[in-house]
């Protein structure tokens, strides 16, 4: 089980870290120390990520965001469903090229504040609970992650304080909803812009705080992640 | 250090690009003060012209407002005529469709540009203003044939109809990108606009989408493998323009910093690799551009009298 090896290099880490006379907590405050950013990385402790209540912990949520995605796309080009036609399968390989450009882009931004750099391994994420053998469970997932890429940037723009990122982060967010429409429409004609993700009075798309999307990746990603900081961000 | 960071920066910049070089140039405008003279000549000849310099970033609220509401009435009334809810359409809606999907996706759009319109109308009116007088439409762009027309088959032929749609969706997702820093300091208006923009960009996908099923090439999002659908030489081509940009800016350790997606980023994952221009063409793909409010109004130019 992934999850548990995961757990294993941590509590190893862990150990290590007691053994040097430091909590992980207190540790991840010296490594933040050291950054010559105002902003502190999000800190990880055994078995949760915890965000920050800034700027970077928006990008550390976007870049898990852009992660969870190139990583799933990445697994369907390796494997594609028997029924996949030719133009399918140059869409997802364009998906996966898109989402592992935004999630290096993201990374370059974040630089030494990239959540990852502290943890002992990358994160293994978890997409048992969609059916990647076939095309329409495939488009399913797809449009599942999408619609959450979407909502969760939707919802992180007015948390960002810093115009350029605000730009940024718009540039990469309506991609994605294009996204969300191709793939919608291929699971299901028709529904590129349905009544689920488009408000049916006022024609807005959907939106969510870090809290609801963190709830929604919960199943994906094996770690608790705490998003109060970034959802009371305004 | 930074002088030289933003030196280094408006040297990369395509100075063609006006939507790039908007930022520095204010940056490098407020640091004028801190330069020595004897390298003032070198960076003046770097920046925009100063007619042009001088009508940047002056916009309120209320303009981010107006434009938007501006190009939200000018799809709605182009969307209703296709659909015969407003005169000057295709003498059967029904037939100029073909197909119910086309026709339901169209209906869909509509709706979505007749709330945004009614929306952003209602937050002009609550900001303290007056609605403009809406002008005069002609979507062949000829301006009531004060000019030779872009697309005179537009209410009669469905190819023609989808390239403008396509034209004004794609434009309408970098119009509401550009205004958003306008409303940045409105939670209220600012989320309401990225939501009204991540609709727009659902509309343009489809669009592309529809086309595609249609026999044309284009993606559902923004690729220089598209085949062109303006005219050369037409002032529309700003909206395409700006799609190919590959360069991207963030601020790291306080230095603006150019993304090197073209050099040492690890975005090369296919098997087979990429070619680097094949990679570049995917990197431009991947983000969606702005347009300033001055080109947004020269495309509703095209199609207002």
């Amino acid at each position: 089980m992934h999850l548990t090896s995961f757990l294993e290099r941590t509590l190893q880490r862990r150990s290590f870290l007691r053994v040097a006379g430091a909590t992980a907590a207190s540790s991840a405050l010296v490594l933040a120390g050291c950054g010559s950013d105002d902003n502190p990385k999000p800190t990880n402790t055994t078995a949760s990520l915890t965000f920050s209540s800034n700027d970077n912990g928006l990008l550390n949520f976007a870049y898990l965001l852009e992660q969870i995605e190139a990583t799933f796309y990445q697994k369907v080009v390796d494997a594609f469903p028997s029924d996949f036609t030719a133009e399918d399968k140059a869409a997802f390989i364009d998906l996966r090229d898109h989402e592992v450009i935004h999630r290096e882009f993201l990374r370059f931004a974040l630089g030494g504040n990239a959540y990852d750099l502290s943890l002992p391994g990358a994160i293994i994420f978890n997409f048992s609970s969609f059916t990647l053998t076939t095309r329409a469970g495939v488009y399913a997932a797809a449009r599942t992650l999408e619609d959450i890429g979407v909502a969760a940037y939707n919802g992180a723009v007015k948390r960002i304080s810093d115009a350029g990122y605000l730009a940024l982060l718009s540039k990469l967010s309506s991609v994605e909803a294009r996204h969300a429409a191709f793939v919608r429409e291929q699971a299901q004609p028709g529904s590129f812009a349905g009544a689920d993700v488009i408000g049916t009075t006022d024609g807005l798309d959907i939106v969510k705080t870090p809290m609801e999307v963190a709830a929604l990746l919960a199943p994906i990603v094996p770690l608790t992640l705490v998003t109060d900081g970034l959802t009371n961000l305004s | 250090m930074d002088f030289l960071h933003l030196l280094a920066r408006l040297a990369t910049l395509d100075t063609d690009n006006t939507a790039l070089t908007q930022a520095p140039r204010r940056a490098a405008l407020s640091r004028l003060g801190q330069a020595g003279t004897a390298i003032l000549p070198a960076l003046l000849t770097s920046l925009a012209t100063p007619a042009e310099a001088g009508k940047k970033d002056v916009r309120t609220r209320l303009d981010a407002l107006k434009l938007i509401l501006k190009l939200e009435n000018l799809q709605n009334v182009f969307y209703s005529r296709a659909l015969g809810l407003l005169p000057g359409g295709p003498a059967n809606p029904t037939a100029f469709f073909g197909t119910t999907a086309i026709k339901a996706a169209i209906q869909t759009m509509q709706s979505h540009q007749a709330q945004h319109a009614a929306l952003y109308g209602q937050l002009v009116t609550n900001a303290g203003s007056t609605l403009d007088a809406m002008p005069n439409y002609d979507f062949t762009g000829s301006r009531n044939g004060a000019q030779a027309s872009v697309y005179p088959d537009v209410y009669t032929n469905l190819d023609t109809f989808l390239k403008i749609a396509q034209l004004l969706e794609d434009a309408s997702v970098q119009t509401y990108k550009g205004q958003a820093a306008f409303l940045q300091s409105d939670n209220y208006l600012l989320e309401t606009t990225v939501r009204a923009h991540s609709t727009e960009a659902r509309h343009a996908a489809q669009i592309r989408t529809m086309r595609r099923q249609r026999g044309a090439t284009v993606k559902s999002w923004v690729s220089a493998t598209d085949t062109a659908i303006v005219p050369t030489g037409s002032s529309l081509n700003v909206v395409y323009t700006t799609e190919t940009n590959i360069s991207q800016y963030v601020t790291l350790n306080g230095a603006v910093t150019r993304v090197p997606f073209d050099s040492t980023l690890p975005i090369n994952v296919g098997t087979p690799a990429l070619s680097a221009s094949a990679l570049l063409a995917k990197v431009a793909e991947a983000f969606d551009e702005p347009i300033e409010a001055v080109t947004a109004e020269s495309v509703l130019q095209v199609f207002t009298y």
